[in-house]
């Protein structure tokens, strides 16, 4: 097997694993993301995020936030314990707190970060099978001040939405096992960096013009199973529009 | 042999009066009373709180056993302190033990949970604010004797109940501890005793302005700070009658606030 032939085997090894990857998460996130903003507006809150269990010592990242600052919390963590997301995670309790932008406090650093004023916060914890699995954050109210504190009704119709959240991460969190456990697979035997090969792959397929060769290969392929005779007629047309394209460009005609 | 009911005709029409606690206790401010808080930490230096934290000790793992070191992390999550703040605001003059659980790191919460409150009771601290639980079910039963020696070695054990809709432990344990939830009240001094309810007491517990780290200042939410509501005031009684038993404290709370004469 060539040096091009081994390159091209694990590429395309790497693209399926990718592929699965995001099948399996991708639709999970996005489900996430839809039901907090659902929640958000059942609770009148401006804002609204999940964060999940980072690593064994109880840190946090956030995995779904709604709101313009969204991108960058994506990149946040915070620490064991730590401000009013890590007490709720430790303890399983959940807690409401107003004027948090008051003074210093342990809120400035992801203020700072996304360039969001923090006044109050509802966090209640994600809980699956007794275990806790990440933290449901609603942030201010939506409008002009005076704004009222959130309500213990509130409290409790955001424990109701955290169950159907908790299903959804962890769902999720399975998820993720299979696909890290296919990235570590495939990283075994690769050089390739599979991050890199995840960030290719996102960027191409964002594109209009990967949009519309997809649409295209979901025509041909369409086209193709109607029978013989369409299969040859489809042939001719591409080739014709190849001839046509290649007249109009001198490159070389390449044969289907 | 009679019964009380046969000696008195009128029982029925009333609930007896078991304890006469007096006046005194009323203009109580908690001295000589020490209350162990199982949290996660205190701000010691916070201005409201100054002179008045006498220990802090953490958690840490030493060989799958949980000891405890003494402690200068203060609070990264400001729960400890918040509830720090609203006892002192109550009995100024309590001394306060900080027995840091949460946000130690590397300690199963159950675990570090476990292990401080027993740190407390072997402590003899005289009331126990326990402003945490669990839901876990292997819980249940090492909880449960640690109750038990809490209420023979006369500690008062103040537990919150769960914000959610499920059982938590200590919580539900009715007989040999104190379970609070939140109220509505804005006046911290008034509490209610639910007879026959799992969870018997409530509390102010709803927007709430207490004490944060660095200085500060929150208004919060949540059963947790009821308990130390019920913590201040039973410290007061306690500053008057010292000799009063877990059970007979609650039955002073019962009675206080069926008379609705608590302040």
């Amino acid at each position: 097997m060539s040096g091009n032939d081994e390159l091209n085997k694990k590429l395309r090894r790497l693209i399926d694993t990718v592929d699965i990857a995001n099948l399996l998460t991708e639709p999970l996130t996005r489900s996430i993301h839809d039901l907090l903003g659902v929640s958000a507006g059942e609770l009148n809150a401006r804002e609204a995020s999940v964060l999940i269990r980072d690593g064994e010592d109880g840190g946090l990242r956030f995995l779904a936030a709604t709101g313009e600052a969204a991108p960058t919390l994506l990149n946040l963590k915070i620490p064991a314990g730590k401000g009013i997301a890590g007490f709720v995670m430790s303890s399983g309790q959940p807690m409401a707190v107003s004027n948090v932008g008051e003074e210093a406090n342990f809120y400035a650093e992801v203020d700072k970060a996304t360039g969001y004023s923090t006044e109050m916060i509802l966090a209640t914890p994600l809980r699956h099978n007794d275990d806790m699995i990440g933290v449901l954050e609603y942030i201010n109210r939506p409008g002009e001040p005076p704004h009222l504190p959130f309500t213990p009704e509130e409290m409790d119709k955001a424990a109701h939405f955290a169950d159907a959240i908790a299903s959804l991460v962890n769902a999720y969190e399975s998820a993720k096992l299979f696909r890290d456990l296919g990235e570590k697979i495939v990283g075994t035997d690769e050089d390739l960096d599979i991050t890199s090969v995840r960030e290719w792959l996102r960027d191409l397929r964002s594109s209009s013009e990967h949009s519309e060769m997809m649409d295209l290969a979901i025509l041909i392929r369409e086209v193709a199973s109607r029978g013989e005779s369409e299969r040859r007629i489809c042939k001719e047309i591409l080739e014709s529009v190849l001839r046509y394209s290649d007249s109009k460009s001198d490159r070389n005609f390449l044969s289907l | 042999m009679t019964s009380n009911r046969e000696d008195n005709p009128d029982c029925e029409a009333r609930t007896p009066t078991l304890l006469d606690l007096g006046e005194g206790w009323r203009s109580a401010t908690g001295k000589g009373v020490t209350v162990g808080i199982v949290d996660s930490g205190i701000d010691a230096d916070h201005p409201d709180l100054a002179g008045r934290i006498v220990e802090s000790v953490e958690a840490r793992l030493d060989d799958k056993r949980v000891v405890f070191d003494p402690s200068e992390a203060g609070d990264s999550a400001g729960h400890g302190t918040a509830c720090a703040g609203i006892i002192s605001r109550i009995a100024p003059d309590t001394k306060l033990f900080s027995i840091k659980v949460l946000g130690t790191g590397g300690i199963g919460d159950g675990q570090a949970f476990l292990a401080g409150l027993e740190y407390a009771i072997n402590k003899r601290h005289r009331i126990i604010n326990l402003s945490l639980g669990t839901t876990k079910p292997q819980f249940f039963s090492p909880l449960h004797d640690l109750l038990d020696r809490a209420y023979q070695a006369g500690c008062v054990v103040v537990a919150a109940a769960n914000n959610l809709p499920q059982p938590s432990f200590p919580s539900v344990f009715s007989s040999s501890l104190i379970s609070v939830v939140k109220s509505t009240e804005t006046n911290h001094l008034y509490f209610g005793f639910n007879y026959g309810e799992v969870i018997e007491l409530s509390a102010p517990g709803v927007n709430v302005r207490t004490t944060w780290p660095n200085g500060g200042y929150r208004t919060l939410t949540g059963n947790s700070f009821a308990c130390p509501h019920i913590v201040g005031v039973i410290a007061l009684i306690l500053e008057t009658h010292p000799d009063l038993t877990p059970f007979q404290v609650k039955s002073a709370l019962y009675d206080l606030a069926r008379r609705r004469q608590a302040f």
